[in-house]
């Protein structure tokens, strides 16, 4: 008690200490803060971690009186000057972080270590830079880390219960864990990982249960084994995952920045909406502007004629020019002309999804027209082109079918909400552009053409603005009758899957390059870490990085790890025994397990295309500690304490051991947490980002040549 | 997790093996079969001419007259009208490039390995092609090409893998129908088909997999019955070999590899396994396979490369992939040697070490945005545009004017304050608060060439040199700069940013040079610079030289290799036809290889044979996951013989199957159908490993009638479809009509 006492007391100290300094707003914090201020202004965000975090984040602003009217814009805008209460914002990670190194200690207890070794597994989380670092800064992982730690802590409680199985007792560990689950995902993408391993963990769990041998595992007693995890574990998750989008979305409910995410439907339930104020419908011979969904260009079309021949000796239909152009301009106005008979007047002439239309371009009196000849630029693409509008010899070739996305069938288009697609009726291409400009001749505008594919995301486009009507009745108030300027609810779970499908897709979209991010390879050695925030003033700076001394070792303690168990199954093989078995059922099961929970939270981002950083080792550092002391008992000590988990009825009495660690466990202990202590100091002025260091200094704290540190003095 | 508890197995012969009839038929002797194992693990095997079969594979003179026919029919269907289209197909763009690159000894750069790109050359060159063919559209009409030839090794190639279906299936201890059907049902594969009858790489990929494969099935029937003896030692070998063909086809052969890895791992552990073969038997068998495994391989993998270096001997359009030391070794790019000493007033050209975009290089052309000053960029061929001119920053008066008024030789060491002056436009390199034209980010600052003759120049023109490293043989290069040993930065003196460049393009306006800027993130290696070629009128004429030292064949392969995996990850544009690995099973969509005068080619397959196939390995996995489950349960399903031959075969090939098909999912590349082939080899094979198994219990009559059943569905559906593989006349209503599913995008 008196040992974690002092941790925790130790943890506070380090991460509240000079927790006001910077005064300034330090890398993700621009991103962070700014959510929490849009949660206190109550105006739609879109970001691609899931809310929970952020939401305690707004809920910390919104407790010490933050008005959210500092848009926390650059890194280095001054707090003080615009009175952001941050200390406090900055204070709920730092108390999260300073609570999961008692969590720490807690798992190493319950997995039957001793006090020696688990505050040794709670010393390198405590004194690591890397999570002090993470802590006293507006950003997410160290609420990331701190549910993690405790799922971990509820699972390995609710595994020591697996004698009194379906007790009071185990289904709340096993509730706990769902919870604590649920949140580590909430908080951010990759709590996922948690989710990952401990379904690991529990497969492995049911497949043992399935096993025929033991006693007492029947078929039913399976059954129920499963539906109690398919139910804690899989179910109560899940409810709590989306009531924290439920709590998010109850609370965004203006129209703000991430509005332009979020399909149609979507942006018009958000009050003052642009979309929501300003969609009409469309008629024959209105004219309209249309602009591509993605790259903001307007379909545009001048008297100017593709050149005969392109550079790379291609020749072209010598049509003239149809291109994507970004400024407003009478070029951009085309008239929907209707192939079909219309009615004089009445919602007969509404322009709707499935028509087939023409589009005539009103400056030269020409329709747009796609043909069979490769576009300038892609060889594989069709070249759009117009046609004289009163030449028939091509009218086929002038017709587009009009598709709205996702509308029922004759459901009419408006601007700005209906996203649409032309495809040309005799080709099947679809109207389509790209970020490619043309050269000169086209006066640098973007290329158009006909894609192919029918399912590309490129095709969508909208109705921009109706610059008029045919015979110049005021457009806008024709349909007033039917217009709502109230925001349209949407169904949760339809916002929801849209939402979540969103992030997925910008998570993986975020593939730009950034100075700091860093292979994955590098982060259990911390080869490089993050610069964060520096003032050139009194050269001081915020530099990510761990304790270089913690790291590797835990490093080392997981290839002993692995050295220890390839080491024991060959000597199976060749069917000697080594190890006795209690000590290996530790090894496998309870250092297996964190060797696993390592594993799932790292590997995966091998395969993750996205820019990555090394605060996403932040997990598996915590759990590579808890390896590193089971590994340092399993070296000191030949015996463990045992049994550890709650007899049973059926189980049969065992002797009770207890490990024996001698004098040495605690002196290696000691000696290393001095050490850790020595190398935390070391390093501290670029965690807290003071004091100022000169250039000799710097050099000196650059242990690793690979840490690109500022303010370094120049070796001459 | 709970140790498992392993029933031990009876040791011989070990798990994998099949129990069910004894192939090799026991000889008259005084030991029973497992004493003569255990002599023979310890070496002391009888030195008798052998009575079983080679390789264990006991093939019957009738089977022979069969397989013969089996060949013609397969050299029916691949050379039926070869000659046709006599225009460029698809990637025979690449590909027959590549072999009249060879044949002109014009280096060239290519994402896959060379052999079978020089066994298309060796069948061009043999019919005395002299390489002047361009291949430069798809559809464009050959002249004076011997086109059919070449597109003769990958058809031979393919008939060949034809048997060796046949033969891999029986030394699995298949039916002969079994194996009959197999390769009828690669004979008739459209896909298949198509890809071997033009000239493309996938043809020789698979036949060197299929050769693999096969010599690995003997080679574990030897080792079943004997280890170390000759004929052991021939498969083993010609096992390595065959992977280091596959593997210098193409990297997909990798998986091959892997295959074959995992079954040699298995072969080990059984072995560890066995307490009666003593540690240093266990080695002896280790280090055999690793020798004839892994060395033999790599030795004829790097063999193929330097006969890839020994042919291109001259410079060509690959160069500029390459180091300055690589380019240094081909023809036509050899270099005159250059004073050694840099100092003041040095004449020099600068050269950026990690891309090869070439020397730092500026011309009279403006910016046309930011600062519109002149342009600098870097330009990767030789050119007096080039050169510059090291000048004092720190000299009083005109330095541009009076550089050769210093007394003496004043070299350049880390700190020193230098101009640099473009010799032909008079302007020194200068760089300010500019946003470089194509990468407009906050860090990085504009370069230009600013100034006019007798103009002193500004502050901006200063840039202090920090020397990075020194060659290792040149001691003296860490000091002070010197020619082609010493890599340096180049600070700019006000605003602390660094003289840099990366693989980014200028617009044509700047004629695709390649991007300088000023960075202050500079990543290291991006912003270090070498000097090339350096010249000072007061250097006497004794003064020591240097040039590139010619680099050894490892340091070229290492540094060819590189640049394969670079750009190999770097083929991530997308392609009209180019598909997801998802969509392969089920044949979502093919490739449009070529199409003229209403004619088409498109690479799709035998839908009947793929989905069937497909349909096996799904069958094989819900199988073998429900009997894992039911032995989990206490059922005895792994002690039935039965069960256990058919589990070792097809568990074999479907890992094999597995290995070519799953690492498609973790390449961001563009990838295709025809990615898809090695493994429908083994997804084939694997069906009819299914079909042996679910006809065990027929009367071979019986047998014999469902396989021809199935064999004339699959010649049905060849032919349905053959137009698209020969590239035949086709009525629209027949193509309209073979359209079965709507993704299949021909006949529009």
């Amino acid at each position: 008690m008196v040992t974690v006492g002092v941790l925790t007391a130790i943890a506070f100290a380090l991460r509240f200490y000079k927790i006001n300094h910077p005064d300034q707003v330090v890398f993700d914090e621009v991103h962070f803060g700014k959510f929490a201020a849009y949660y206190i202004l109550r105006e739609y965000y879109f970001d691609v971690h899931p809310p929970f975090a952020k939401l305690l984040f707004g809920f910390a602003g919104w407790f010490v009186g933050f008005d959210g009217h500092f848009s926390f814009e650059n890194i280095g805008d001054n707090y003080t000057e615009n009175h952001v209460p941050y200390v406090g914002m900055r204070a709920l990670p730092a108390i999260l972080g300073s609570l999961t190194v008692p969590v720490v200690y807690a798992i190493m207890k319950e997995s039957g270590y001793g006090t020696v070794i688990a505050a040794f597994s709670a010393s390198i989380v405590l004194f690591d830079n890397a999570h002090v670092a993470q802590s006293r800064l507006i950003l997410l992982d160290a609420t990331l880390v701190f549910f993690m730690s405790l799922t971990i802590y509820s699972y390995v409680r609710f595994r020591k219960l697996r004698y009194v199985s379906f007790s009071p007792e185990w289904w709340g560990w096993l509730l706990a864990t769902g919870v604590f689950m649920a949140c580590t995902w909430g908080s951010k993408v990759n709590g996922i990982l948690t989710v990952l391993a401990i379904g690991a963990a529990v497969l492995v769990d049911l497949w043992d249960l399935l096993d025929i041998r033991q006693t007492g595992h029947t078929m039913d007693n399976f059954t129920r084994h499963f539906a109690a995890r398919a139910f804690g574990l899989i179910l109560v998750p899940l409810i709590v995952y989306l009531s924290f989008f439920w709590v998010h979305f109850a609370i965004l409910v203006k129209s703000g920045p991430g509005d332009t995410f979020m399909s149609p439907q979507f942006q018009e339930s958000l009050t003052g909406n642009d979309m929501l104020m300003n969609s009409h419908e469309i008629r024959y011979y209105d004219t309209i502007t249309l602009m591509h969904k993605d790259t903001k260009v307007l379909l545009h079309s001048h008297a100017e004629r593709y050149p005969l021949r392109y550079d790379d000796g291609r020749v072209s239909s010598q049509g003239q020019q149809v291109t994507g152009y970004g400024h407003a301009d009478e070029n951009n106005w085309w008239q929907v002309v209707p192939t079909k008979a219309l009615p004089d007047t009445g919602r007969g002439r509404i322009v709707r999804h499935g028509d087939v239309i023409q589009l005539l371009h009103v400056n030269t009196q020409s329709y747009l027209l796609t043909h069979d000849v490769a576009s300038p630029l892609m060889a594989t693409n069709q070249e759009f082109t117009t046609w004289p509008k009163d030449d028939y010899s091509r009218y086929n070739e002038t017709h587009f079918h009009l598709y709205v996305n996702g509308a029922h069938e004759g459901e009419a288009l408006k601007t700005k909400s209906g996203h649409l697609r032309l495809v040309h009726a005799p080709t099947k291409v679809s109207l389509w552009t790209h970020r490619e400009q043309l050269p000169d001749w086209a006066f640098k505008q973007q290329e158009v053409n006909g894609e192919k594919n029918p399912s590309d995301k490129g095709a969508t486009w909208y109705v921009d603005e109706i610059i008029s009507a045919e015979d110049g009745e005021d457009f806008l108030n024709r349909t007033s009758a039917s217009t709502n300027k109230d925001p349209k609810p949407m169904n949760f779970f339809k916002k929801f899957a849209e939402l979540q499908l969103l992030m997925l897709q910008h998570n993986a979209g975020l593939t730009a390059s950034h100075p700091y991010a860093s292979n994955p390879i590098n982060w259990p050695f911390m080869l490089s870490g993050i610069s964060f925030w520096t003032e050139n003033a009194d050269q001081k700076q915020i530099y990510f990085i761990g304790n270089i001394v913690g790291w590797w070792t835990c490093a080392v303690g997981l290839s002993v790890f692995i050295g220890i168990i390839g080491g024991d199954l060959l000597a199976r093989r060749r069917e000697e025994f080594p190890i006795p078995d209690p000590v290996r059922n530790r090894l496998w099961n309870s250092t297996g397990f964190f060797v696993l929970v390592w594993f799932v939270h790292y590997f995966p981002f091998f395969l993750m295309n996205r820019q990555l950083f090394l605060h996403h080792y932040l997990p598996s550092h915590v759990t590579s500690a808890l390896v590193a002391g089971a590994v340092l008992h399993f070296l000191v000590s030949d015996t463990v304490n045992y049994p550890i988990s709650k007899r049973g009825h059926f189980t049969k009495p065992k002797p009770r051991e207890y490990a024996e660690l001698g004098l040495k466990g605690p002196i290696i202990v000691g000696v290393f947490a001095v050490a850790l202590f020595a190398a935390f100091v070391y390093i501290a002025p670029l965690t807290y980002g003071t004091p100022g260091l000169d250039g000799e200094t710097v050099n000196a704290k650059r242990l690793l040549s690979s840490w690109t540190l500022h303010f370094a003095a120049k070796n001459t | 997790m709970a140790p498992s508890v392993r029933a031990r197995r009876p040791a011989s012969p070990p798990p994998g093996l099949p129990h069910a009839a004894p192939r090799f038929p026991p000889r008259q002797g005084h030991l029973d079969a497992d004493e003569r194992r255990a002599a023979a693990s310890l070496g002391f095997g009888p030195s008798r001419k052998s009575a079983y079969a080679l390789g264990g594979f006991s093939i019957t003179p009738g089977e022979w007259k069969l397989l013969v026919a089996v060949v013609i029919i397969a050299s029916a269907v691949r050379l039926f009208r070869l000659s046709k289209p006599d225009s460029v197909v698809f990637d025979e763009v690449h590909f027959g490039k590549f072999a009249s690159r060879y044949i002109k000894t014009r280096y060239f750069v290519d994402v896959h390995p060379p052999l079978a790109k020089l066994l298309i050359t060796l069948a061009a060159f043999l019919s005395g092609y002299d390489g002047n063919f361009d291949f430069k559209d798809i559809g464009k009409s050959y002249e004076n090409v011997p086109y059919v030839s070449m597109r003769m090794l990958p058809a031979t190639l393919g008939i060949a893998t034809v048997p060796l279906s046949y033969l891999t299936l029986r030394g699995l201890d298949c039916r002969a129908t079994t194996a009959l059907l197999a390769s009828l049902l690669i004979t008739f594969e459209n896909g298949l088909i198509t890809q071997s009858r033009h000239i493309l790489l996938d043809s020789p990929l698979i036949f060197f997999t299929a050769l693999a494969t096969f010599l690995w099935v003997g080679f574990c029937n030897e080792d079943k019955h004997e280890p170390f003896t000759t004929r052991w030692w021939s498969w083993l070998t010609l096992t390595g070999l065959g992977l280091g063909a596959v593997v210098s086809s193409k990297w997909v052969g990798l998986f091959t590899i892997a295959t074959i890895g995992l079954g040699t791992i298995k072969q080990l552990w059984v072995l560890l396994g066995d307490l009666r073969v003593p540690p240093r038997i266990w080695l002896k068998h280790f280090w055999a396979r690793a020798l004839c495994l892994i060395v033999v391989p790599i030795l004829f993998y790097m063999a193929m490369f330097q006969i890839h270096f020994l042919i291109l001997e001259n410079s060509g359009e690959g160069d500029g992939f390459m180091s300055a030391e690589f380019q240094h070794t081909l023809g036509g790019h050899s270099m005159a040697d250059t004073y050694a000493d840099v100092a003041m007033g040095s004449k020099v050209t600068i050269r950026h070490v990690n891309t090869q975009g070439g020397y730092l290089h500026s011309h009279g052309h403006n910016y046309p945005g930011g600062s519109q000053q002149q342009q600098v960029t870097l330009y990767p061929h030789q050119d007096t545009n080039n050169e510059w001119r090291i000048i004092n920053a720190t000299q009083t008066g005109d330095p541009s004017a009076d550089w050769d008024q210093l007394e003496g030789l004043h070299y350049i060491t880390t700190g020193t304050r230098i101009k640099l002056r473009h010799l032909a436009t008079e302007k020194n390199l200068h760089s300010h608060d500019f946003r470089p034209p194509v990468s407009e980010v906050d860090f990085q600052n504009e370069v230009s060439g600013y100034g006019m003759p007798g103009f002193i120049g500004d502050m901006n023109d200063d840039w202090f040199v920090e020397i990075d490293h020194g060659d290792r043989r040149d001691p003296e290069s860490s000091r002070r700069v010197r020619t082609l040993g010493s890599q340096f930065r180049l600070r700019h003196a006000l605003t602390g940013c660094y003289l840099f460049s990366h693989k980014v393009k200028l617009p044509s306006w700047g004629f695709e040079q390649q991007e300088v800027t000023c960075n202050k993130n500079a990543v290291r290696p991006n912003s270090l610079w070498m000097i090339e070629k350096n010249d000072h009128t007061k250097l006497p004429a004794n003064a020591p030289k240097v040039n590139y030292r010619n680099p050894g064949f490892l340091a070229k392969f290492w540094e060819l290799q590189q640049v394969m995996w670079t750009t190999n990850a770097g083929l991530t544009d997308r392609h009209t036809f180019d598909s997801r690995p998802s969509s392969w099973p089920m044949l979502r969509r093919g490739i449009n290889f070529w199409v003229k005068d209403h004619r088409q080619i498109y690479l799709t397959g035998n839908p009947l044979v793929w989905w069937l196939s497909t349909a096996a390995v799904l069958a094989y996995s819900a199988i073998r996951g429900l009997l894992v489950l039911r032995s989990q349960r206490g059922y005895r399903d792994f002690e039935n013989t039965k069960v256990v031959k058919y589990d070792a075969l097809c568990g074999f090939l479907f890992i094999g199957w597995g290995l070519h098909y799953f690492p498609f999912f973790l390449m961001g590349r563009q990838l295709f159908l025809h990615h898809y082939l090695p493994a429908l080899y083994f997804a084939i094979l694997m069906l009819c490993g299914v079909f042996d198994f679910l006809t065990s219990t027929l009367r071979p009559r019986v047998r014999l009638q469902i396989a021809g059943i199935i064999i004339l569905l699959a010649i049905w559906n060849f032919s349905i479809f053959s137009p698209l593989a020969y590239g035949s006349p086709w009525t629209k209503s027949k193509c309209t009509d073979s359209q079965w599913l709507k993704t299949w995008d021909f006949s529009w």
